[in-house]
């Protein structure tokens, strides 16, 4: 596998569990600081590419590499925002963000500054004591992207991590993403099933097809930041994006008429 | 900047919460001593109707107490000395119990399949009274060791199965988080395993600490060495003086409450975090 030039992660992998073939030769790459999207229908496996990724599953062909080297969690500075609550109840606030720099052994003073900074950037300040009990869902969920943000990682995966929460809510925390990565660049891979949500926060949006997913679109996104839902060159490519999936879905009901015939 | 428009709970100062905690347990506190006093006082009236060395009544006992507190019993060994005899020997078999069944039980929960292959061997015993032990810890074990031995039968069941269990509660996700970080396994289980089974631990140990007061009585009437404070009942017994028997039962009942509150003042400050707990 040859490393395109200014890639910071490569992938092309095919994954199966047990005969079943859930990844069908994904091959893509990831630019330095960019901010990929990747949508699919759900069930199209897109938590198990984002293990692979992370390199805490391996693929059962392909490979992996970040800087042109095999994802190595121990040495590449990977950070997780999941969907699900991910927060340690019996840390603060403070220790919490602060559980990557302690596992990658970060000097104290440097690690107070990190958590500091980032404090501030999320706007949990005042609240570092706090346990996560005693804060809202939309603020657990910044708890865990200020912990992804202070490690100053290689590479961010995010697996939809606003899913859980009401609209307006999500919707600020898209912005507030933005905010944090605007300032702090890192190369981000968000996994989405909402596509106004790619569109609205990617570089570039990548379609995957159901199992076995296929890679069906990889289209930039062309729209100068901050985005306009209303704007119509943003409801075109969001309608592009639909097209994409609709047509798949069409074709996959064909399939299976098919198949029942 | 983000601002903060969601709704806190805010953190009341450590000082105030512990004032409203006095000030709102304060009936609850004079209720129980209101309650307390007149058991007493009905108690010892009813010694005036039933006039009987079989009958003491509180007053008695209070002075049976003093008695044994300044001078001693029988063979000169006070109150003090025989209440550190029980206590010494339940604190050494308690601490071998927490030494073996913690991490014996945090291996059988992360390794199920060691628990599942070595169940025959293991699970009978649990259900081997320590008591049931006695016998054979008097023909093989004198003095220390065969009241550790037994309290530590009885200490070791509820803390490893705690333990055990408490591992399946280790939520997948946290472990995937320390996991993405590159975290050791070391890491995880100190950080990891250990915070999230801890509960379980402690009240395993609540109940770990009832069993071995209940196991060094029982072991101590059984005979042995002349201290401790069942040893101290049953001479008495022999004696039929009733009011130091009872003066033993009220003191291993205090003492035993003592151990219960300590613990669960350790709960409650370790486990802050928890939800379940208001401060």
């Amino acid at each position: 596998m040859n490393l395109e030039p200014g890639a910071k992660l490569t992938a092309d992998v095919s994954h199966r569990f047990g005969t079943f073939l859930v990844h069908d030769r994904l091959r893509f790459s990831v630019k330095e600081n960019e901010f990929l999207c990747i949508c699919g229908p759900s069930g199209c496996g897109k938590t198990t590419l984002l293990d692979m990724l992370a390199g805490i599953l391996t693929p059962s062909q392909g490979r992996i590499l970040i800087d042109g080297k095999p994802v190595n969690p121990k040495r590449d500075n990977i950070s997780f925002v999941f969907q699900e609550p991910s927060t340690f109840p019996w840390l603060t606030v403070w220790d919490n963000i602060a559980t990557g720099l302690r596992i990658k052994r970060t000097p104290s003073d440097e690690k107070r500054r990190k958590v500091g900074e980032i404090l501030d950037l999320v706007g949990l300040r005042g609240f570092e004591k706090h346990y996560p009990h005693q804060i809202s869902g939309g603020m657990k969920q910044r708890v865990a992207i200020a912990r992804a943000f202070a490690t100053d990682a290689d590479v961010i995966l995010m697996d939809e991590p606003f899913v859980s929460l009401d609209q307006p809510t999500r919707e600020r925390m898209q912005r507030e993403v933005l905010q944090i990565w605007e300032h702090r660049r890192r190369t981000v891979i968000f996994v989405t099933h909402n596509l106004e949500e790619a569109v609205f926060l990617g570089d570039r949006i990548i379609i995957l097809s159901a199992k076995p997913a296929r890679i069906v679109a990889d289209m930039p996104v062309p729209i100068p930041r901050p985005r306009d839902p209303l704007a119509p060159e943003f409801t075109d490519l969001r309608a592009k994006c639909a097209g994409v999936l609709h047509a798949l879905h069409t074709s996959a009901g064909e399939q299976r008429s098919q198949t029942a015939a | 900047m983000m601002e903060n428009v969601e709704a806190v709970e805010p953190l009341p100062p450590a000082a105030a919460a512990r004032w409203k905690t006095l000030t709102s347990s304060l009936p609850t506190i004079l209720w129980n001593i209101g309650v307390l006093l007149v058991v007493l006082i009905l108690w010892q009236l009813l010694t005036l109707v039933i006039a009987s060395p079989f009958f003491p009544g509180p007053l008695a006992i209070l002075q049976s107490f003093l008695d044994l507190a300044r001078n001693g019993d029988t063979g000169g060994n006070t109150l003090w000395e025989h209440s550190w005899a029980s206590l010494y020997r339940v604190l050494v078999g308690f601490g071998l119990a927490i030494i073996a069944g913690v991490p014996l039980g945090l291996l059988m929960g992360l390794y199920p399949v060691l628990y599942a292959r070595t169940r025959a061997v293991l699970e009978p015993f649990r259900f081997i009274p320590p008591i049931a032990w006695i016998p054979l810890a008097i023909i093989f074990f004198t003095g220390l060791t065969r009241y550790a031995f037994l309290i530590f039968l009885g200490a070791f069941f509820p803390v490893f199965t705690n333990a055990a269990v408490g591992v399946a509660r280790v939520e997948p996700i946290h472990r995937k988080v320390a996991m993405v970080y590159g975290a050791s396994k070391l890491w995880i289980l100190l950080h990891v395993v250990i915070p999230t089974v801890l509960p379980d631990i402690l009240g395993g140990m609540r109940v770990a600490l009832g069993a071995a007061w209940l196991t060094i009585v029982a072991a101590e009437l059984a005979g042995g060495i002349s201290l401790g404070l069942g040893r101290m009942m049953t001479n008495y017994a022999e004696l039929v003086q009733i009011p130091p028997i009872i003066v033993g039962m009220l003191l291993i009942g205090a003492i035993g409450f003592l151990m219960n509150e300590a613990l669960l003042l350790t709960e409650r400050y370790l486990f802050r975090w928890r939800w379940q707990v208001k401060l």
